[in-house]
């Protein structure tokens, strides 16, 4: 029998829905407590292994298109989208082909993975932290929700999400060039990846320069900031009042991937596991924790009394057919963790937890501007993580009020992304075209085509704009029994667009960018295609946009019931014993990738879900009940 | 030569008639002097440096893809050998000594006869293959017992296996310490720490008074040997890590091609799981091959003549880091790279002589390094080739 339904009917003091990395994190703390946590995981647990590992990795050489999910297998029990499902629709706009159904303006770009692990098999691996002023962009700048908690609130979870990740990087400089506030002689466990080349040409050619914004009327100074890393580098002996930190190396291999070594394909696969992810995570969870994988649920069930009393789901045995049978599991605490649509997937599919008619609205992600050109000189792309320094003036400040802000990320992978290189520019010297009807065209080869190849790809360079996106209710995660998937669960339904606050800091990006072309002597030669699914006209301007992988706010937190899902520990207004942890809860997501975030909210409510468990064991105390009380002595608690 | 080891009961090796390299070994006493002491730790750093080139070859040697539970567990094994290397130099450093290892006579010319050995047990470089495993037996053989020489000059029994070798020295050190309250009195910034070694078993730690010392030992033999009669090294009680077999079992399994099962000791042999492990996905080489037998200006010539360069600016590096520089230590990873890719390109080729390329043997790397590589290194790195650039970033 399987393990998925060995624990049918099972109790547990906590159910975790999803084995990624705030699942992962929940089930580490709640476990090293001493509770009996139960980790359902909808697609297989294949890569925590070394030789499932390799099998990615081999999977990832030999596919035609290196996205993000190529290297993990599909599955038709549990699906997953990919970033390929967004294709051209015939007049112009958009189809979507996969899991995901859409019906919005714009595509939504942005893929996941339901694996154990989760969506950070593929992560880029960036943890820089959101900015203070990020939490209050409704009252201060007009736009979005503010959060009910502060920067301060997750100071300390911040640090120790720093410390489960593995942070590397250069505290004092994050301090003193972002301004962003760290406890007295803090140190990341880390010393900061080593900026790249790219990075330090970039440095030379701008620092001390600026750049005007044209929307919001405003000089940026340019300096280039190494940005913190969740992945290993040389280990802070300051760190942890002069402890030191001990890198943590591969999952399933003892010993190895214990630095970075700059392969650049973070994403898709770290091929040394330098990055973090949460099977390492796993491979230290307490013997209290159980992980049950291909278990798909498919329902939170709520009792009478408006507590939620345990989750439903689908074992299934081959991830090739979508076969399985139905259980149920049950648990004083349950959390869902299972990536912001699939947890609004879920809540809706219960009918739970919407109260405020808010599940599965304000649909955000952080969507990219890509703008690339060619250096004067060699710069060696293709070195190092995929990025490891960004331009931080653009995320902060009253240009908020006018347009979305951005991080400016300088990319180390050439023009990856934009135009699929390298493998791209060898094609178009051999003459290989881009449609197999096209006639081929003059090729060169040798020496020749080695020298040309350097010559231009040596010089390649790219910019993300990686820009906020306000929360909007008519962004959204719908069902509709029309569309399902394998094992009959309704798919998510997507409405997405941009509003205008976001595509007038396209415009402004846009501006910027040429001046920095321009500052650096480069040929710019970004171009947006009609052909790109997600190609639109804003002020008579062409854009083109992609999605981040940044999956957000499909169940918000807020202060009040009545407009948000979740209260300020991600706990469900309506059902006391519900948590929904992930970036579905952030209200707004600043410019920073979300996933430190995410970690330090979910050990954040980790610790309200211990105190609620204490409450839940504690032995009743039977006392003297006050007269005139209509409340029954054994209810009544120390 | 017909040698038998005890606990395998494997015969001797047949294929190898020459004279084999020596390397220099310390007479067969304890240590008295603290001079004396240290060069049997510089005899000791010699040593780990030995067993490097063999399974470096071994792991090179296997083609792509192939049998890689055993290139990990190679892979491993060697990590590890580099981790003893830098521990003894951390040790040598910490009793006021001066690692030597850019020198003509650190390393040995191989085949070389393995030290501190009764039998005249030839190390040679050879490919992945059982031969090759069972030099590595040899070389990681458990030693249960601990008959130290005699205090009072030179005993005449003589060296017996390189467990009873570090056993001494551990003696040495407890002796000294006693004598001297200020054995450890080298400088601290000669020591290497974590920030500057990585991706082993176990950890560097800087070595500062007795007890570092005698966990640095106790590291250094147990990682190969295992912890007295089990198959397990101590890497979880010494750095809370997990548990882990020993070099000398890590290898039986390849050679036997089954791995240790739960509840299997020394003396069972492993009795868990099969290893695949295809003898045939290697490339053959010729143990005995040295550069001088490639024709002058050959491509194999040229790739075999660079290997050696590269590899004695790897040692200059190591020479570098362990007196007073550990920086050093992260620029000598690239070069580690570029002999891994050197070596690599030889394997794939043909050996030059076509008698031999008839029989399927390969052109090989054959880490000879003589005073004229290490001067032509040494040239090289002050001229800034290889590490300069990426040192001037690191400090």
């Amino acid at each position: 029998m399987s393990p998925a339904r060995e624990v049918d009917g099972h109790r547990y003091d906590v159910i975790v829905v999803g084995a990624g990395p705030a699942g992962t994190l929940v089930a580490k703390r709640l476990g090293d407590q001493g509770w009996r946590v139960l980790v359902l995981e909808a697609g297989t647990r294949t890569l925590d292994t070394w030789p499932g590992h390799l099998d990615a990795m081999n999977t990832f050489y030999s596919s035609l298109i290196k996205v993000p999910n190529s290297p993990y297998r599909a599955n038709t029990a549990a699906p997953s989208p990919n970033v390929l499902d967004t294709v051209p629709g015939k007049d112009g706009g958009y189809r979507a082909v996969g899991y995901l159904v859409q019906n919005g303006a714009l595509p939504y770009g942005t893929d996941y993975v339901r694996a154990d692990g989760g969506t950070f098999l593929h992560w880029l691996g960036l943890t820089p932290r959101m900015l203070p002023e990020d939490f209050k962009v409704r009252t201060d700048y007009g736009y979005g929700r503010d959060w009910p908690l502060g920067y301060d609130d997750l100071q300390p979870y911040y640090c120790e999400a720093e410390r489960e990740i593995g942070v590397a990087g250069d505290a004092a400089e994050q301090a003193e060039a972002i301004g962003l506030p760290f406890p007295e002689g803090y140190v990341f466990p880390m010393h900061e990846i080593p900026s790249s080349y790219v990075d330090r040409v970039m440095a030379r050619e701008l620092n001390g320069k600026s750049v005007t914004d044209p929307v919001a009327g405003r000089q940026v100074p340019l300096r280039v900031v190494n940005t913190p890393h969740g992945r290993n580098s040389t280990p802070n002996p300051d760190y942890d009042h002069g402890r030191g930190y001990r890198p943590v190396g591969a999952a399933g291999l003892p010993n190895y991937g214990e630095r970075c070594v700059g392969n650049a394909s973070c994403t898709p696969i770290c091929p040394v596991q330098a990055k973090y992810n949460p099977l390492k995570t796993q491979a230290r969870w307490s013997p209290k924790v159980t992980l049950v994988d291909r278990a798909v649920v498919s329902r939170v069930l709520v009792g009478e009394n408006g507590r939620v009393t345990g989750v439903e789901y689908q074992a299934y045995d081959d991830p090739a057919a979508p076969v399985a049978t139905t259980h149920t599991v049950e648990a004083r605490i349950v959390v869902l963790a299972a990536h912001a649509i699939e947890n609004a997937r879920l809540l809706l599919a219960s009918e739970a937890a919407n109260s405020s008619d808010q599940v599965g609205r304000n649909l955000m992600d952080h969507p990219v501007m890509l703008t690339w050109g060619l250096m004067p000189g060699q710069v060696g792309p293709f070195r190092g993580p995929g990025s490891t320094s960004a331009f931080e003036n653009f995320r902060k400040g009253d240009s908020r009020k006018k347009h979305a802000p951005w991080r400016l990320v300088i990319a180390n992978w050439g023009w990856t992304w934009t135009a699929g290189s390298p493998g791209s520019d060898v094609a178009a010297k051999l003459g290989i075209p881009a449609s197999a009807t096209d006639p081929r065209g003059d090729a060169v080869y040798g020496q020749r085509l080695r020298e040309e190849l350097g010559h231009d790809i040596g010089r390649q360079i790219a910019f993300q704009f990686e820009l906020e996106q306000d929360a909007e209710s008519r962004n959204q995660v719908t069902l509709d029994p029309k569309y399902r998937d394998g094992l009959g669960n309704c798919r998510p339904v997507l409405t997405y667009d941009l509003s205008d606050h976001v595509k007038e800091g396209m415009r402004a990006a846009t501006d910027v960018s040429h001046q920095i072309f321009g500052l650096l002597g480069a040929d710019e030669r970004t171009a947006y295609s009609p052909d790109t699914p997600s190609y639109f006209r804003y002020r008579d301007e062409p854009f083109t946009f992609f999605g981040a992988g940044h999956g957000a706010g499909t169940h918000v937190m807020g202060d009040n019931a009545r407009t948000s899902v979740v209260d300020q520990w991600q706990r469900s207004w309506d059902h006391a014993n519900l948590y929904l942890v992930g970036c579905g809860s952030m209200p707004s997501m600043g410019t920073a990738n979300p996933s430190l975030t995410m970690a330090a909210l979910a050990l954040r409510s980790v610790d309200q879900i211990h105190r609620d468990l204490m409450d839940l064991h504690r032995p009743l105390v039977v006392r003297p009940v006050p007269l005139g009380g209509d409340t029954h002595p054994t209810e009544v608690r120390p | 030569m017909t040698v038998r080891d005890p606990l395998t009961g494997l015969t001797g090796f047949t294929d190898i008639i020459g004279p084999l390299g020596t390397l220099a070994e310390p007479p067969f006493k304890i240590p008295e002097t603290v001079e004396e002491l240290r060069y049997f730790l510089q005899a000791a750093l010699a040593l780990e440096h030995l067993t490097i080139p063999p399974y470096l070859t071994a792991m090179y040697t296997l083609k792509p893809g192939a049998n890689q539970e055993a290139r990990y567990a190679i892979r491993a094994v060697v990590l590890e050998e580099m981790l003893h290397m830098t521990l003894v130099a951390n040790l040598l450093n910490a009793v006021g000594g001066q690692p030597v290892v850019a020198d003509p006579d650190f390393m040995t010319d191989y085949p070389a006869r393995l030290p501190y050995a009764k039998d005249p047990v030839p190390i040679a470089l050879r490919h992945f293959s059982r031969e090759a495993l069972r030099t590595f037996l040899w070389i990681e053989r458990p030693e249960y017992l601990a008959d130290l020489p005699g205090r009072g000059g030179p005993d005449p029994r003589g060296w017996s296996s390189i467990g009873q070798f570090y056993a001494t020295v551990r003696q040495g050190v407890i002796d000294l310490a006693g004598r001297h309250p200020d054995l450890f009195s080298g400088e601290a910034s000669r020591q290497i720490g974590p920030e500057d070694f990585y991706n082993s078993g176990g950890m560097v730690f800087p070595v500062t008074d007795l007890d570092s010392a005698l966990k640095a030992i106790e590291v250094i033999a147990e990682q190969g040997e295992g912890v007295a009669e089990t198959i397990y090294n101590p890497d979880d009680r010494l750095f809370g890590q997990t548990r882990e077999i020993a070099h000398y079992f890590r290898f039986t399994e390849i050679y036997e091609q089954r791995r240790y099962g739960p509840h299997d000791t020394p003396f069972s042999g492993p009795t868990g799981p099969a290893m695949p492990v295809c003898w045939a996905d290697a490339y053959p080489i010729d143990p005995t091959a040295t550069a001088e037998q490639y024709p002058p200006g050959s491509q194999v010539r040229v790739a075999a003549d660079r290997f050696n360069t590269v590899y004695a600016r790897l040692l200059w590096l190591l020479e570098l880091a362990y007196n007073g520089e550990p920086k050093r230590l992260q620029a000598a990873v690239p070069v580690m790279l570029e002999l891994r890719d050197l070596a690599e390109q030889l394997y794939r080729n043909p050996h030059p002589d076509p008698e031999k390329a008839a029989r399927g043997i390969h052109a090989s790397a054959t880490y000879e390094i003589t005073g004229v590589e290490l001067t032509r290194a040494k040239a090289e790195l002050d001229a800034g080739i290889g590490s300069a650039a990426l040192l001037a970033v690191l400090s």
